[in-house]
């Protein structure tokens, strides 16, 4: 170790101004990879979220179609020649005129009364409205147990 | 030393060139640089268009097409789905484990799948149109090599059910074609929409507007009602000999059609396997006839109206009358005497109906036939509706016979929706209403009625009774076999000859036989119209009046239209108890 080498060491240790910038350096770096990683789990999260939707939308469309050749399914069973025939084969048979009683009914009309759509309409306004009940308090619970579940997901390595 | 200094003078010399050409060289790259920064609109947009499909893509999507049930929300027409399945050979990983899996799907030999499976294009077609279970099988393969597409489909429940009035689609589009599928076709078919698909997986997924998909529509028709007029109606065509029928229900009181049928019917599920593209056709408003002897009723009703005759009016009836050059002659050349209107009803007597139409005269008489509605669409909301045809006075091809043979309805022509719709007309206390086969369409906004429309008054109301007075008689004593027990009926039978290029066919199988009729005639509630092509029996008397019997037999019960007797005894029970609530 030569004579100059001692004092140098020490001014070395010294707190100077290229440490305080290395040390903002390293803290913007931090705060950079903080707020980055902030972005990517909120990126990260929108893109499940997303995902999901448009899977349950899928879902959804399938479900439809589904639906809709259920009822045509069931619209075969229930033709007027198919309904005859099984009333036939149980013991039914047509009524006559003379077998047929008829009674007042007040309001009652056999060519008015409620259409099809106007029952449809009372039965969906029976139906519950969804509420929107969301507080900031639930949505911050909501953000940081996203980013756990990602971070032990990438933790697991899955 | 010289020569250096010499090439340094020449290189000074040349230097404020090379500068200059350096100079104008710079300002033409920022010149262009510049511009390259302002480009066209069309450039711009192009680059953007660009741009963008990176971050997204376009997908056309059809709205799904609304559906259409009767009147008491049974399904007559809905959407299904079929598939078409393709292959991308590239991503195939195990090529004979998946031609084994759709082989067994599909009924295709597994060899020929394999060879698909295996090809070196990008896609390869396997099959389509398929079942949507068949495609719901191979889609829970989850194979990532397989491509499925979905194809709409229309369905028809109820098969050939009301299949002309329902009409069809063509296409992959759904396009409506003839019937409520093609008058509603805009109505239906909902909006296409180009939709935007973000490949950014930060971006919503957009989901499709609710007002995209068609409207609903519901029927006038009665399902049940339907069913046993086309069962009947096939019946009566079979049994009678004729080469086809129609028949029509109507309700008066705001034009409903309950039930139209044709035989032969046509199932919109297999219209492309009719061979005769005429099948196709709904006869009961795209196919005019002479409608004969019916036109009889309107005739007086019309001279009743203009005042030519009355109630009480009464002539002597020969065996022929000659208009304008053209001999008349009654059926069977019968010669009456003195009769009157309700005799010339019950006996369709020609001559007594020309005779009637020479007292109004061609201007009353042609007149009240346009009133009737002749010669014009009745403005029923389906597919194609015909006109008919009524020469009037003053048309080049119309002559003097025409006012005779007109007024039992021969030369001139006219659909079954318009005869049953001026019959309507006197049923409903002369007030004509336009017939219609809609009843509510319903949207995302809600359901919308179709409101009933008046398209005149035919008759008045008193000149509307008396002619129900004389057609109830026109039954008991001229169309017995119309009757039905407990009811008074009101009705006309008709018959019709057919038209050659020169005359009238004759011989067998020769006459259109109708019968219209509505009851209860003191409260008119359902108007039925029979029509048969060709019977063996040449008048409608014999033969349509029965099948009007048996249809309005069944059809009181599906509609609730109890006996006059029990009816009255109703309503007076019903007064009852108003009078006791108020």
């Amino acid at each position: 170790m030569s004579e100059n080498s001692y004092p140098h060491t020490l001014s070395r240790k010294r707190f100077n101004v290229r440490n305080q910038a290395a040390l903002l350096m390293i803290l913007g770096a931090v705060f950079l990879l903080a707020l980055g990683s902030v972005y990517l789990s909120q990126v990260a999260s929108f893109a499940i979220t997303n995902r999901a939707i448009e899977d349950l939308i899928l879902q959804r469309d399938e479900l439809k179609y589904k639906n809709a050749q259920l009822i045509a399914q069931i619209a075969q069973f229930r033709t007027v020649p198919r309904l005859t025939l099984r009333a036939t084969n149980i013991g039914f048979r047509p009524a006559t005129n003379h077998e047929i009683d008829y009674v007042v009914i007040e309001g009652y009309s056999p060519s008015g009364g409620n259409t099809f759509a106007e029952a449809a309409k009372a039965r969906a306004e029976q139906a519950p409205e969804p509420q929107y009940d969301e507080t900031f308090g639930g949505w911050i619970q909501g953000q940081l147990a996203s980013m756990r579940e990602q971070i032990e997901a990438f933790g697991s390595g899955s | 030393m010289f020569e250096r200094s010499s090439q340094l003078a020449t290189i000074h010399a040349r230097l404020p060139f090379v500068i200059i050409f350096l100079i104008l060289l710079a300002g033409y790259l920022v010149v262009n640089l510049a511009n390259f920064q302002f480009f066209p609109r069309s450039v711009r947009q192009e680059m953007e268009r660009r741009g963008s499909a990176v971050t997204s893509s376009t997908r056309r999507v059809a709205a799904e097409r609304g559906q259409i049930y009767d009147r008491d929300g049974e399904p007559l027409a809905f959407n299904s789905l079929q598939y078409r399945v393709g292959v991308s050979p590239s991503l195939v990983a195990d090529a004979s484990s998946l031609s084994r899996k759709l082989a067994l799907i599909l009924d295709i030999d597994e060899f020929e799948l394999q060879q698909l499976a295996t090809s070196d294009k990008l896609w390869q077609f396997i099959a389509g149109p398929i079942s949507a279970k068949k495609g719901q099988e191979i889609a829970a393969l989850d194979e990532i090599s397989i491509d499925l597409e979905r194809i709409p489909k229309r369905f028809y429940p109820q098969g050939a059910l009301a299949g002309h009035v329902i009409g069809f689609v063509v296409d992959e589009d759904l396009k409506g074609a003839m019937g409520v599928e093609g008058a509603y076709n805009d109505s239906l078919a909902g909006r296409v929409l180009d939709l935007s698909i973000s490949n950014v997986p930060v971006e919503l997924p957009e989901d499709l507007p609710p007002d995209l998909r068609g409207q609903d529509i519901m029927l006038t028709l009665d399902r049940d009602a339907q069913f046993w007029v086309e069962t009947e109606l096939e019946y009566a065509v079979l049994d009678s000999g004729a080469f086809r029928g129609s028949a029509i229900v109507m309700d008066p009181r705001n034009g409903d059609i309950l039930a139209m049928a044709n035989f032969p019917a046509l199932d919109p599920n297999s219209f492309l396997e009719v061979d005769d593209p005429n099948l196709l056709l709904n006869p009961a408003i795209n196919e005019d006839f002479e409608p004969g002897t019916t036109v009889q009723a309107l005739t007086v009703a019309a001279g009743l109206e203009t005042g030519a005759i009355t109630p009480y009016w009464t002539y002597n009836d020969a065996d022929k009358l000659v208009v304008g050059g053209y001999d008349i002659w009654n059926r069977n050349f019968e010669r009456h005497g003195v009769i009157d209107a309700a005799h010339i009803l019950v006996r369709s007597v020609n001559v007594g109906a020309a005779t009637i139409a020479l007292e109004m005269g061609a201007e009353n008489f042609y007149s009240m036939m346009r009133a009737f509605g002749f010669g014009q669409i009745t403005g029923v909301d389906l597919f194609a509706e015909e006109s008919g045809e009524l020469k009037m006075p003053g048309d080049s091809n119309w002559s003097e016979s025409f006012l005779g043979l007109n007024s039992f309805g021969q030369s001139m022509q006219a659909t079954p929706l318009q005869l049953i719709t001026a019959f309507a007309a006197i049923a409903n206390d002369g007030l004509m209403r336009q017939p219609r086969i809609v009843r509510q369409a319903i949207s995302e906004d809600g359901a919308q009625d179709a409101q009933p429309i008046t398209i005149r008054r035919a008759l008045s109301q008193e000149t509307a009774k008396a002619v129900t007075n004389l057609l109830v008689e026109a039954v008991v004593a001229g169309a017995p076999a119309a009757q039905l027990p407990g009811y008074t009926i009101a009705g006309k039978a008709g018959t019709a000859r057919i038209a050659t290029a020169l005359d009238y066919e004759e011989g067998y199988n020769s006459s259109i036989v109708t019968f219209i009729g509505y009851l209860p005639a003191d409260d008119p509630q359902i108007v039925i119209l029979v029509k048969l092509d060709r019977p063996d029996d040449y008048y409608g008397y014999q033969v349509a009046a029965p099948v009007f019997r048996r249809l309005a037999d069944r059809l009181v019960i599906l509609l609730e239209i109890p006996e006059d007797a029990v009816r009255r005894n109703l309503a007076s029970a019903a007064s009852m108890i108003n009078s006791a609530g108020s």
